[in-house]
């Protein structure tokens, strides 16, 4: 057998000793990220985290530009970018030192870019005396104070009056738990326990993030660990504009819309792809109303990047190689792009999720073969609270509820999911039934109500429950009027509705956001929308029908 | 030792073959003492797998609630992909039934079904040709009695129906109904391919008890697992775990950590103190990410199993170029057929077999010499690949390597680092075809100093069946606070004790250890944490051991919190069997050179080539080397050595530098 000639060692190239390093530091940090995030829903305390996994994690560089994120919440994910840079840009401007062991806490929608609720912890990783990156992870908690249980209100005119407003001050002080701020935040919520619970969480999955960052830094080698993450982003900008260069040429404009009160909101989008990124510009959009549906830059952001990643390869990475080829043009003012103090809470949950249907259906006909029909295009936000009978304890609970997704140009659409936005989980019944004074008495499918066509939209879902004690309700809900829509002849999803039942049998029509006491035994049913279908009904295929009986169609 | 292709259409058919096998090795079948067997059959035909057709099973649940098993957490498997789709579902909807009852979270009854109501819709299901029920209500893990009835009911009228209660009676209702449609659905399949392999054994005049290994890595008698197939779904990853388990315990090893890489798979998982890691819940037929279950990509199964971490990491693996000229290590395989282009059966696609092949670490043939691969064939295909990413194919070789390294230390992270547990106190038990080859660099990356390389490293995973005794879990719901309901527990425990020891039947002289421990969380907390308890209960033990389990896991404690008691669980086990593992080796192998160039980090080396039969029992061999044997290569590199050989084990150390 002949030898087999390998290089000698002098002649190796250090090229490929840099490669190496540069792909396992890259899957090393997504890792990290995601043993964050596993961490901080093991440990956390209230169901919003630990069932549902309403949370993300985030590595930086010592800049602030993120080089590496897992697969999360895509509202978190494409938000906590800007957020994390305009923290670090405020602490600079307020002349804050930072100093190892040091942990920021802040949730001001307008510096770290969702709403209240998300608080994001962030920490500088030291190494000696040298900031070599940052931790960082944010989470929605239940309640940080406000208006109703819960603190998203579809009634708030202005920020003040969605809760507690932290701009970004030390939550540890030096490996020092500042007990002064977790005091106050903890005093404005009507869930401390889950407050302190869930903070303690957070504040364990920045440590092991900060204790695994160092580790891999040290193994690259602290000098050459800033060139290696560079050669990152460069490497996920360089796979994005090659993903870009496969789109048509072109400028292709949508427009879909939000309902509030008696009227609607419009969202307008221009869409471009060049090499040097996309570009989506909002002109024409509604300007910021004094209701919450106002959605910072960040979840415009957000929005945009999730659209976007979700029509090209899944190869590409989330980091700033990406990050950097989204630009958006959204002038200050505008739904989606507010000035303080507009009330924000369901930007993000809501305006996120039209902004995504309003790219969609701009590309539609670009892309005819990647882009679905629209889903049911909301986050079916409940949140309640009241006090508990047995021991006189406050609550307060939020969940969201899936709907149908929208048909895609191969398929039929998914029953009863969550879509775009947001992946949670929901809470299970028996779960809810443990902890708080609330007896269920549905949750399924809703028959017949994805769009129909060559291929059907998802079914929307039924959830029913009645309380047995006193509770306040908040429902933020969409799509009850203007139906998801359907694409290439396909028809539009059936659209949601929410109602009230009084414990008398008396039932009533509730607007899709509103705020409600009821009394025990009063009774809500919530039905959210079915996803849009795709291509004429005609063509629908033996097989498909074969299931459609199953499903409520004739 | 016999290894056979599966016959999936009839799966006893493989199996009469392989006894066949055996005979003609000159075993004889009254010799046979024992007979432990391990399938995939459960996964196989939950994937529809062809030729293994679903029984048509109905689920019966409370009134509203029949989507929960369509719904499932809500979730959708992948974020990004606008194209997913949901695991296929076992039950159709038109079998979905809905009965007027209800239980609440307090175990309260509220209404219950007439029995016109159950007997009106047992002749449904009869009229629908149903052959088994999942029977599944909101709270019945609280109360069962409105499960109990209906149970009895459906039966009295000729079905077939287990119910949640008593498959898996615990909260969260959707992962219940599930694990439940999941029994009843393998029952009928398993209870038809075990009794027909019993009579295949019977007639081959085998007299030995036909026992199966369990994914919680003990035995059990064929007839339970007919009926309670979910302790079998994952039968075949334990049996290495538990193997390693007994290695572990022979070389006084306290910590151990299962090592298992092969065609397309590695698998991770742990040993401490002789105590196998496990989860309470899997997901049956999902997918994993980074070694790691996607949450919604198959169906959940709540039992005890042995706790293992997979990655697409395996000789089969593809190494591919994305766009942007990085390279990128599977999750493709190019499996057993084609495989990989130095097997010479068609397969274009560079894979980790054929980085090894470039780089010397392989050999030129397989099995003893008897299997030749193509270098050329391997060069030429990574050379492809290799020019899309600016990378010559010894770079891209070295490349791959090292980035599948750090998945597969990745995979021994989630199970060791995630647990609370620190790698660097553990020694790697190394196996599978391509274990020893790839064990030192993943044993680097998790810092761990000691390698282990069991004999038959290829096979044995076959061999770790037949290292274990009896093992029957048991487990009984019980919410609410720790502190009210220490007498309970106590009592809870007995009786649980008792129904169990009498219901499985000690054989004589079988001396069994029984173990309590309990599922505890803080009120108001998602995760419960299982902690051992002594006997009697003591509330204070029990507490502390919490605390301390729970400051290792997650780094803090929830001072002045309520601790809550979810659940009680029951584990009974019998000793080992004591199999001498040092009288087994593989068929010596035909080495062709005594010395090869190898590539290690750092550059190529010289490296001398052993016969692992030909190992004295301290053979002090400083890296590099390489030890050749007929199923597996083990690589041995510069900063390692051979330290020693014992009971049939070599066991190799990094020198401290």
């Amino acid at each position: 057998m002949g030898e087999v000639r390998l290089p000698h060692p002098q002649e190796e190239s250090s090229v490929s000793e840099d490669r190496i390093q540069v792909e396992v530091t890259k899957h090393s940090l997504v890792y990290i990220s995601e043993e964050m995030a596993v961490l901080l829903r093991k440990s956390a305390f209230s169901p919003n985290i630990r069932e549902r996994a309403d949370h993300s994690c985030a590595l930086l560089d010592a800049q602030g530009r993120t080089i590496g994120q897992a697969e999360q919440i895509p509202v978190h994910i494409g938000s906590l970018p800007l957020g994390l840079k305009n923290t670090l840009r405020y602490l600079e401007e307020h002349g804050v030192p930072q100093k190892k062991g040091d942990t920021y806490v802040v949730n001001d929608p307008y510096i770290s870019g969702t709403h209240l609720n998300d608080v994001t912890l962030i920490g500088p990783v030291f190494r000696d005396s040298q900031i070599v990156g940052y931790v960082a992870n944010k989470a929605h908690h239940v309640d940080v104070g406000g208006m109703v249980p819960g603190s998203i209100s579809p009634d708030a005119t202005e920020l003040y009056q969605e809760g507690l407003i932290i701009a970004p001050v030390k939550l540890i002080d030096g490996g020092k738990l500042n007990k002064e701020v977790l005091a106050l935040m903890k005093s404005d919520s009507r869930q401390p326990d889950f407050i302190e619970g869930d903070l303690r969480a957070q504040i364990a999955a920045n440590r092991l993030g900060e204790r695994r960052f160092l580790e891999l830094v040290t193994k690259v080698g602290a000098s050459r660990f800033p060139s290696v993450a560079e050669s990152i982003m460069d490497h996920t900008e360089e796979l994005t504009r090659h993903e870009f260069g496969k789109m048509p040429r072109g400028t292709w404009s949508g427009e879909d819309f939000l309902e509030l009160g008696g009227g609607l909101l419009s969202i307008k989008a221009s869409v471009s792809f060049t090499r040097n990124g996309v570009r989506v510009n909002f002109d024409g959009t509604a300007r910021q109303v004094e209701a919450p549906l106002n959605a910072v830059l960040g979840v415009t952001i957000a929005a945009v990047s999730f659209a976007v990643k979700s029509l090209i390869s899944s190869n590409v990475q989330l980091n700033d190689g990406f990050n950097r080829m989204i630009n958006v043009v959204a002038r200050p003012g505008l739904l989606v792009n507010p000035e303080r103090p507009m009330p924000v809470a369901a930007g993000n949950l809501e305006t996120s999720q039209r902004i995504v249907d309003v790219i969609f259906r701009a590309l539609a006909s670009a892309l005819p073969d990647r882009v679905p029909a629209a889903s049911h295009g909301s986050m079916n936000n409940l949140m309640m609270g009241g006090i508990l009978p047995n021991t006189g304890e406050s609550w307060a609970f939020y969940e969201t509820i899936g709907g149908g997704s929208g048909a895609r140009p191969n398929s039929d659409g998914v029953d009863g999911v969550q879509v775009n936005m947001t992946n949670t989980m929901n809470t299970p019944i028996e779960v809810m039934e443990h902890y708080y004074p609330l007896i269920f008495s549905e949750y399924s499918l809703r028959d017949g109500t994805g769009g129909q066509g060559r291929w059907r939209g998802g079914l929307g879902i039924r959830r029913s429950f009645t309380t047995k004690a006193r509770v306040r309700v908040t429902i933020l809900g969409e799509r009850a009027r203007i139906r998801p829509w359907g694409l290439n002849g396909g028809k539009e999803g059936e659209n949601s509705s929410y109602r009230l039942k009084r414990a008398d049998g008396k039932t009533l029509r509730l607007p899709s956001k509103c705020t409600t006491a009821l009394e025990a035994g009063d009774s809500i049913l919530i039905e959210t929308a079915g996803g849009g279908g795709f291509g004429l009904r005609g063509l629908r295929n033996e097989n498909a029908r074969k299931r459609d009986g199953d499903y409520g169609y004739k | 030792m016999v290894k056979l292709p599966s016959t999936p259409k009839h799966p006893q058919t493989a199996f009469s073959k392989s006894l066949a096998g055996i005979w003609e090795q000159g075993v004889s079948p009254e010799n046979v003492t024992s007979l432990v067997h391990v399938t995939t059959i459960g996964s196989n035909q939950l994937l529809g797998q062809e030729g293994l057709e679903l029984p048509r099973c109905a689920f019966v649940v409370t009134k509203g609630f029949r989507d929960i098993l369509e719904i499932g957490r809500q979730n959708r498997p992948e974020v990004y992909n606008l194209f997913f789709e949901r695991p296929r579902q076992l039950v159709p909807r038109r079998w979905r039934f809905e009965v007027r009852e209800r239980v609440d979270a307090e175990g309260r009854i509220l209404e219950k079904a007439t029995e016109a109501e159950l007997r009106a819709l047992a002749r449904k299901m009869l009229r629908e040709q149903i052959e088994c029920v999942a029977v599944c209500f909101l709270n019945s893990f609280v109360n069962a009695r409105n499960e109990i009835r209906t149970k009895s009911v459906l039966g009295r009228e000729g079905l077939d129906v287990q119910i949640s209660s008593e498959v898996d009676p615990e909260f969260r209702e959707y992962e219940r109904a599930s694990t439940t449609v999941v029994n009843v659905l393998l029952a009928p399949l398993f209870s038809r391919y075990l009794s027909e392999m019993e009579k295949s054994i019977r007639k081959a005049g085998i007299t030995a008890p036909l026992e199966i290994l369990t994914s919680a890595g003990g035995l059990v008698e064929a007839s339970r697992v007919a009926r309670r197939p979910i302790i079998a779904i994952e039968s075949g990853p334990a049996a290495g775990v538990v193997g390693t388990a007994e290695v572990a315990r022979i070389l006084g090893l306290k910590k151990a950590i299962s090592f298992d890489m092969g065609g397309t798979t590695a698998k991770a998982g742990t040993v401490v103190n002789g105590e196998v890691g496990m989860v309470s819940e899997i997901e049956v037929g999902g997918r994993s990410n980074r070694g790691r279950t996607v949450k919604g990509s198959g169906y959940p199964v709540r039992c005890p199993s042995v706790d293992l971490a997979e990655v697409s990491a395996g000789g089969g693996t593809i190494i591919g170029a994305d766009p942007a000229e990085g390279v990128v290590v599977g999750p493709m395989s190019a499996g057993a057929d084609p495989g990989p282009a130095c097997y010479g059966r068609g397969g274009l696609s560079p894979t980790l077999t054929d980085a090894n092949l470039l780089l010397g670490r392989l050999g030129d043939s397989l099995l003893g010499g008897s299997f030749r691969l193509d270098r050329e064939a391997a060069e030429i295909a990574l050379k492809e690949v290799g020019s899309k990413t600016g990378l010559s194919p010894l770079e891209l070789a070295a490349t791959a390597l090292r980035i599948i390294n750090v998945q597969m230390a990745k995979a021994i992270d989630l199970v060791t680092v995630e647990r609370g547990l620190d790698p660097r106190d553990f020694a790697l038990v190394a196996f599978g075809g391509a274990g020893p080859m790839h064990a030192a660099e993943v044993a680097e990356e998790v810092h761990v100093d000691n390698i282990v390389v069991p004999p038959v490293p290829g096979l044995f995973s076959a061999l770790g069946m037949l290292m274990t005794g009896h093992r029957y879990d048991e487990v009984v719901p019980k919410v609410g606070l720790i502190e009210e309901m220490s007498d309970e527990i106590e009592s809870s425990f007995l009786a649980m004790e008792e129904a169990l020891i009498e219901r499985i039947h000690l054989a004589r002289g079988e001396k069994a250890r029984v173990e309590r421990s309990l599922d505890l969380r803080y009120y108001g907390q998602g995760y419960e944490i299982n902690v051992k308890s002594p006997k009697p209960f003591k509330t204070e033990t029990v507490l502390s051991l919490f605390r301390r389990m729970h400051m290792r896991t997650f780094g803090f404690l929830h001072k002045g919190k309520k601790v809550e008691v979810v659940a009680l669980r029951l584990t009974v086990r019998t000793p080992n069997p004591n199999l001498d593992i040092g009288k087994i080796s593989s068929p010596s192998g035909v080495g062709h050179s005594r010395e090869r160039s190898c590539w290690f980090e750092g550059g190529p080396r010289n490296t001398p080539v052993h016969q692992r039969a030909a190992l004295g029992k301290t053979p002090d061999l400083d890296g590099p080397a390489i030890v050749e044997e007929y199923d597996s290569t083990t690589v041995i590199p510069p900063n390692w050595q051979l330290h020693w050989v014992r009971s049939g084990c070599l066991i190799l150390r990094r020198s401290r530098r």
